[in-house]
């Protein structure tokens, strides 16, 4: 009978002979998984890119992506010299790509920044005390949830102004629901398993219990909610700003030039669909870095 | 989050699309090629669905394009726009005083359910327009200036019956006879006989109307007298065309009304889709699904360079012109040097022939092309960034004062792209650094009718009726916080445009609004930039005999009686 | 009323299965649902709360026109009659409360002489049949695709899934749902003479539904196949897992009894708001395939400030979250038998 080739990964052949700390441990696994290294690259490489943008339109290696040249509107990549088109004043895709790396990895990253304690607290805490506590936590996710969150963020800002704290704390406080009712939903299985009757029993503080068998057995999800939230997150800005909070125009973000490149998909298609890629391949380096994290994590993988 | 791209406007009789009008239809030009009756549906988009039915409601042209073919006013325009003729009415006298109009009503004109038009139908209609508790959007030209005893109109107490009916009964409105419907004015206005070819203005039945509340109601409830108009079976309306179906959201089908006096039209189905996403419109006419469309900006250079949508599509002028407001109130945009240096740092060349795709013209003036009063004899405003800098710099007017000002500007595709390329100019050629305000529509509107902005735009107005008194109402002081958003004020220019509303003479009249443009003009009130062009793909087996300024929204919208389907 | 964990009150030695059907159970089950159904009466009062004030504070009014002519102040004071906007906020409140009791939730602004319900009414089936059908479609392909991709770890299946699910994540629903209606309504029309094509929009019980329900479905597809996938890795590396396979059972009893139970949770979590909002509505494929539901409902009602229609909307959907997570929580039982109920 064949052995699924996931089974057999997991299951712990050999017994180490040497005790190494946990973190020293996942950091060689992660080291040593050659997608997840591939991932930290390309976001090294996009982080780098949007540090160096504004120096290489400064140099005038990238053209200015705030020039507009009326007389080029809409043209395909390739064409006048701009290797990736031009969207709807004739600016250059390509360098607005480049600098609009800056404001949408940083809303995309930041803001699930904001969402992971918000949502991993709550969660935690509804999940680990149970009875009155989750249910009243639960109630306020419900309530949250059916909240018009557009009113909020219209709200939002027009009493903190649209900076670009509003937008983050906007998005983030309208995203958070979701992790927790996940993290919720994972403590409560956890709770009850053996391993953790026998650990309270020896006396461990089953806070720091929950924690430390969560973080290994169940980060999966976690980490899949956090990386797909960065493309929502990319999103929700464009959306912002289409109410007026956000960031405004001229200024790119890659957001922005989806939304306003689905408005010439048959003049120009590449104008929606190079922003798209960007964004894509952020959520693909950040899937690789996650499943890389969650699997030199987990004590259980050995190689 | 839309995206929509909303095709707006008011369109105009085009001198190279205009062909010989079959009047009312049916007895007229016929072709050999015409289509059978069960193939004449027309499909075109209307945009966004109507907030009422009730023609006495409709305040937007995507309203109005239906209200005009369910009802019919007492007058219209003429194809050259320069009068009016018989519609609904077969004749009009005017009195000596110019105070009292007399309208002879056709004898054989029907509701679609049979019965006569009496002019007690149209005393009521010009009634429910005009009471307060129903709150029509567009009622101002009915009492603010006009018809007698409507001047308080805002401020007669709409919980109180009794008012109202005092107020109603105080309307110079009569019906002399079954077919003769007489009204009176406050004072006299030349501009009137336009007024009545609104599409508010239209004949209401009181037995349906009463009918549909289930009975009786006070002049002070604002609901029951509405009723007939939610459901398609009890909107009788006097026009061409009657409804047949209303599918919420989805569109509206209207078919020929037996009873209309001008015979049957050649279209047996008429259906309006309310598809407010620009592509897919798009998407269904290259499908075949839709026949007429108003071509998205974006899409704009990709059927010009298709060889077959390009011969279907047309462009049509429209009596509309767009501007910038300035707020004037606002140091230094108080200052006409300043707000003249900005106009003329706009290059209107590139701005229409580039980012509107070489559909809209440029323009410097405030009166569109079609209509008297047009006129371009006043350069002031022409584009001359050398000039303007000097403007400015004379003005002792320094970068530092302005470029905390930004640009207001509503979250539609149309307006972030045409202010993104304006401002652009302005910071280029004027040295300054401006941004844009990009905020929700609403928030935009609340704030300029506080006069809450530095700069607004694009602004524009398009057409009720080709009189001027129609646009030169809207830069008076007066109309500060409610049309002229930059509140400006130009010594002399209110009394010049009241005298000339008021005036009988035309040609005097004609005079005066040439005085008052040139005011607008030299005073850079606001920064003329171009007049709108619609671009629309009509499928080729469509064919439109007549279109006219009067097209709500869609070329031809106001004689689809002579419209018809040819074989395809 | 709250989910907690408890071992069963028997010797350890019995099996930790227990029916959730049998006894004392049916019956704890049954107050436990009575109790979250009462819940949701202060649920929709806070939401009515919250949403009312929240909206009056947003700036504009519902009679600021988009575009175009504005209406006069006068128009504006006898509009703002007509529709009780002039009375004082609180005033307002407890009659729009006072009227809910009654299931009489106003007429809209943007629809003269329409009532909130009706609206809802009318577009509710639109709307319901495609979010229905997106959620038949996402359950079965996201949950297999995500054990598949998790039982083959690293193989061409799995870098196949989370390809496409980067794809349905990095492209917005309306820039698929566009790129869709090109190849498979324009393009193919052309291509074919008009003889075989999708329709471009509409709605219609026939092949008009295939691109709006694909399109809906998509992201949710993607996401719940990547979830599933985590939460199977997680729990094929558990414990008892490793015990089991040690029994020798045959693989097929190992990934049905123990994996699949035992990662489900964090999937059921999201896939019951998944299902209130794709049966509520999706703006983006309603508006983009010209849907008459009421998923653009919620956003218009915003965008123009009919406040009815705000209140109608989210009230609608505050019910329909509040049952799905009930559903959720119910499923936790179902899923993992050792969560009991208190």
């Amino acid at each position: 009978m064949a052995i699924p080739v996931a089974l057999e990964q997991a299951i712990d052949w050999e017994i180490g002979e040497h005790q190494i700390g946990l973190w020293q441990d996942a950091w060689q696994r992660f080291r040593r998984n050659r997608l997840a290294v591939l991932g930290a690259a390309l976001v090294l490489l996009l982080v780098l890119i949007a540090f160096i943008s504004p120096l290489l339109v400064h140099f005038g290696l990238i053209i200015d992506p705030l020039k507009q040249q009326v007389e080029q509107i809409e043209v395909g990549p390739g064409i006048a010299g701009h290797p990736l088109g031009t969207d709807e004043l004739g600016r250059d895709t390509l360098s607005r790509l480049m600098y609009g790396s800056r404001i949408s990895l940083s809303v995309g990253i930041l803001v699930q920044g904001i969402i992971l304690p918000i949502g991993l607290a709550i969660g935690l805490a509804a999940g680990y005390f149970g009875g009155r506590i989750d249910n009243l936590l639960m109630r306020f996710t419900d309530i949250w949830y059916a909240f018009p969150d557009l009113i909020f963020v219209l709200v939002l800002v027009s009493v903190f102004g649209p900076s670009l704290l509003s937008i983050f704390g906007a998005i983030a406080l309208v995203n958070w629901v979701g992790l927790a009712r996940l993290v919720r939903g994972q403590v409560l299985s956890i709770k009850e398993k053996e391993f953790i009757e026998a650990a309270r029993s020896s006396g461990s503080a089953p806070l720091k219990l929950i924690v430390k068998h969560l973080l290994p057995n169940s980060l999966g999800p976690i980490i899949v909610t956090l990386t797909f939230g960065i493309p929502q997150a990319i999103f929700l800005e464009a959306v912002l700003s289409f109410l007026g909070v956000g960031i405004q125009p001229p200024t790119p973000t890659w957001g922005q030039m989806v939304f306003d490149g689905y408005e010439a998909i048959y003049a120009n298609p590449t104008s929606v669909v190079f922003p798209a890629l960007a964004i894509g391949f952020t959520l693909l380096a950040f899937s690789f870095i996650g499943d890389g994290l969650r699997d030199a994590l987990d004590p259980r993988m050995r190689r | 989050m839309r995206l929509s791209t909303r095709i707006r406007a008011v369109a105009l009789a085009s001198a190279g699309l205009f062909l010989a009008a079959a009047c009312g239809g049916g007895g007229g030009t016929t072709n050999s090629n015409m289509a059978p009756p069960d193939k004449q549906i027309l499909r075109a988009n209307d945009g966004t669905e109507p907030n009422s039915y009730d023609p006495t409601q409709q305040t937007y042209s995507y309203e109005a394009a239906v209200g005009r073919n369910v009802f019919e006013a007492l007058l219209k325009p003429n194809a050259e726009l320069t009068d009016v003729k018989p519609a609904a009415a077969s004749k009009y006298d005017v009195s000596s005083d110019g105070l009292t109009y007399t309208f002879h009503l056709r004898t054989n004109a029907k509701w679609s359910d049979g019965k006569p038009v009496k002019a007690s139908d149209w005393v009521y209609g010009y009634q429910h327009l005009l009471n307060p508790a129903l709150a029509a959007g567009y009622v101002d030209p009915f009492f603010d200036g006009t018809i007698k005893g409507a001047e308080n109109y805002g401020s007669i107490d709409v919980t109180s019956a009794s008012a109202i009916d005092a107020f109603i009964a105080g309307l110079g409105l009569k019906a002399v006879d079954d077919n003769t419907f007489e009204i009176k004015l406050q004072h006299p206005a030349a501009y009137f006989k336009w007024v009545v070819t609104l599409w508010m203005a239209a004949p209401i039945r009181k037995d349906v109307v009463e009918a549909a509340a289930g009975g009786s109601f006070t002049s002070s409830d604002t609901t029951k007298p509405l009723a007939w108009a939610n459901d398609a079976k009890t909107i009788i309306g006097n026009g061409p065309f009657k409804i047949s179906e209303i599918v919420s959201k989805d569109h509206v089908t209207m078919v020929p009304n037996p009873g209309y006096w001008g015979g049957a039209p050649h279209l047996q189905q008429i259906i309006y889709y309310f598809i407010a996403d620009g592509n897919t419109a798009y998407s269904k006419y290259q499908t075949g699904a839709l026949d007429i469309i108003g071509v998205p900006t974006a899409d704009i250079t990709v059927v010009r360079g298709d060889p077959v949508l390009s011969k279907q599509a047309h462009l049509y002028p429209q009596l509309t012109t767009f501007w910038m407001s300035f707020n004037s109130t606002k140091a230094p945009f108080d200052k006409a040097a300043v707000r003249m240096a900005f106009a003329k740092s706009i290059d209107r060349i590139k701005l229409t022939k580039d980012v509107r795709h070489d559909t809209d013209q440029p323009i410097q003036s405030f009166i569109p092309k079609g209509m008297a009063g047009y006129d371009t004899s006043d350069n002031a405003q022409a584009y001359d960034p050398a000039a303007a800098k000097k403007l400015l710099s004379d003005a002792g007017v320094t970068a530092s004062q302005l470029n905390s000002f930004k640009l207001l500007t509503r979250n539609t595709t149309g307006s972030k792209t045409v202010n993104q390329f304006i401002v652009d100019q302005w910071n280029t050629n004027l040295g300054l650094n401006i941004q844009l305000d990009v905020i929700d529509s609403k928030t935009v509107t609340s704030r300029i009718r506080k006069g809450q902005f530095d700069i607004y735009g694009p602004d524009g107005w398009g057409a009720d009726y080709p009189d001027q008194q129609d646009w030169f109402d809207i830069f008076t002081s007066g109309a500060c916080h409610s049309l002229n958003w930059g509140c400006a004020t130009i010594p002399g220019y209110d009394d010049l445009v009241k005298k000339a509303n008021t005036e009988l003479d035309q040609t005097q009249r004609n005079k005066d609004y040439l005085t008052a443009h040139k005011m607008l003009i030299d005073n850079a009130v606001v920064a003329f930039m171009y007049q709108a062009y619609e671009y629309d793909l009509v499928a080729p087996y469509v064919n439109i005999t007549q279109t006219s300024f009067d097209d709500q929204n869609l070329p031809g919208d106001q004689n689809w009686q002579t419209a018809y389907i040819t074989n395809h | 009323m709250a989910v907690t964990a408890g071992r069963p009150n028997r010797g350890a030695l019995l099996p930790s299965r227990v029916s959730a059907l049998t006894g004392s159970r049916a019956g704890s089950l049954t107050i436990f649902i009575v109790r979250r159904v009462l819940w949701m009466v202060p649920i929709v009062f806070f939401v009515i709360l919250i949403t009312f004030f929240l909206m009056h504070l947003a700036p504009g009014s519902p009679w600021d026109k988009d575009a175009g002519r504005q209406l006069s102040q006068v128009v504006v004071n006898n509009l703002n009659a007509k529709y009780g906007l002039n009375k004082p906020e609180y005033q307002q409140f407890l009659i729009y409360l006072w009227n809910a009791i009654h299931f009489d939730f106003g007429l809209s602004y943007q629809y003269s002489g329409k009532s909130v319900i009706k609206l809802i009414a009318e577009g509710w089936p639109y709307t319901a049949t495609i979010g229905v059908l997106a959620f038949l479609l996402i359950v079965p392909v996201g949950v297999g695709l995500g054990v598949l991709a998790a039982l083959r770890q690293n193989s061409r299946i799995d870098y196949i899934t989370m390809g496409f699910a980067t794809f349905a994540a990095s492209f917005p629903n309306f820039v698929i749902g566009a790129l869709m209606v090109v190849v498979f309504s324009v393009l193919m029309a052309k291509w074919t003479q008009r003889a075989f094509f999708l329709p471009a929009a509409d709605f219609g019980l026939d092949d008009h539904l295939i691109m709006p329900v694909i399109t809906l479905s998509l992201l949710p597809i993607a996401y719940t196949a990547r979830l599933t996938r985590a939460s199977t890795l997680d729990t094929i590396r558990q414990d008892y897992i490793r015990t089991a396979w040690a029994k020798g059972l045959s693989e097929r009893l190992v990934v049905i009894r123990h994996i699949l139970k035992n990662s489900l949770i964090p999937v059921v979590t999201t896939l019951g708001p998944t299902f209130a909002f794709l049966v509520t509505g999706s703006i983006i494929v309603e508006t983009v395939f010209n849907i008459p539901g009421i998923g653009r409902a919620f956003v218009t009602a915003v965008s123009s400030r009919d406040y009815p229609m705000i209140l109608g909307t989210t009230i609608l959907f505050s019910v329909i979250i509040a049952i799905a997570n009930l559903v959720v929580d119910v499923l936790y039982v179902f899923i993992d038998p050792r969560v009991r109920l208190t």
